[in-house]
């Protein structure tokens, strides 16, 4: 791994396009300034499993989900359930 | 307006009736815009639907209608992404929590009890917030013969 030193106001490159510069050092959080081009994606590390779980959750379509869900013991209303829907309350 | 859906058609959809995730969702990040819906027949699931993706539709649950003793901190900045006070430190009533489902064919279903999606009724803005502990698993089996609360 490379390690460079960085001041508040100084930024680093990657590539042709992406710049991080260090904006506010406390003394247990950076915060970073980020320019990157549209295209290229920036996400906080940590978020990667939520990521793929996200990814993983939105292709439900054709696992037999909502049928899986009707077979649950005490589930209300899962036949027909893409029957009719509503506005939710929220 | 009509919004076409891949699951459930073309359904009216209240311009009011929206809710904005100011910065996505981690992995659909360009997605801002979606509008809850329920099915008719039962209380119960949740469906995130898409405004400008009509095949992405996340199916949800309300978190505490399963886990009535979840609790959650939201960071300053998620804070500020909700629309609330970022010096209120007491969460407002009209915050609501839904897990994602994830459904792999011939397993049961699982909720994301590590990333909550947080959605504020009033301000109608959301964010997925993603816990930094491990005490809810991403994978969280749901608990059978509990699904009748609504």
């Amino acid at each position: 791994m490379l390690v460079i030193r960085r001041r508040p106001g100084e930024a680093i490159r990657i590539g042709e396009d992406v710049e991080i510069e260090i904006i506010e050092c406390g003394p247990k959080r950076v915060k970073l300034g980020i320019r990157a081009p549209k295209e290229v994606p920036v996400w906080r590390a940590e978020t990667k499993a939520a990521r793929e779980q996200n990814i993983a959750a939105a292709g439900w379509a054709g696992t037999g989900a909502l049928p899986s869900l009707a077979h649950r013991p005490g589930w209300p209303g899962a036949p027909g359930i893409f029957a009719e829907v509503r506005r939710s309350r929220l | 307006m009509m919004l076409h859906t891949t699951h459930f058609g073309a359904i009216p959809v209240d311009e009011s009736a929206t809710i904005e995730f100011p910065e996505g969702l981690p992995g659909f990040e360009s997605c801002r815009r979606f509008v809850p819906l329920e099915s008719a027949g039962g209380p119960g699931l949740i469906f995130l639907q898409s405004l400008e993706r009509q095949q992405l539709c996340f199916i949800t649950l309300p978190l505490r209608s399963l886990w009535p003793d979840y609790e959650l901190a939201i960071s300053a900045e998620e804070r500020d992404l909700l629309g609330l006070d970022p010096d209120q430190t007491q969460a407002p009533h009209d915050l609501v929590l839904l897990a994602i489902l994830s459904f792999v064919e011939g397993e049961d279903p699982t909720a994301n009890l590590l990333a909550p999606v947080v959605i504020h009724a009033g301000t109608r803005r959301a964010v997925q917030v993603v816990r930094q502990d491990g005490r809810y698993p991403i994978q969280t089996p749901l608990p059978v013969g509990e699904m009748s609360c609504s």
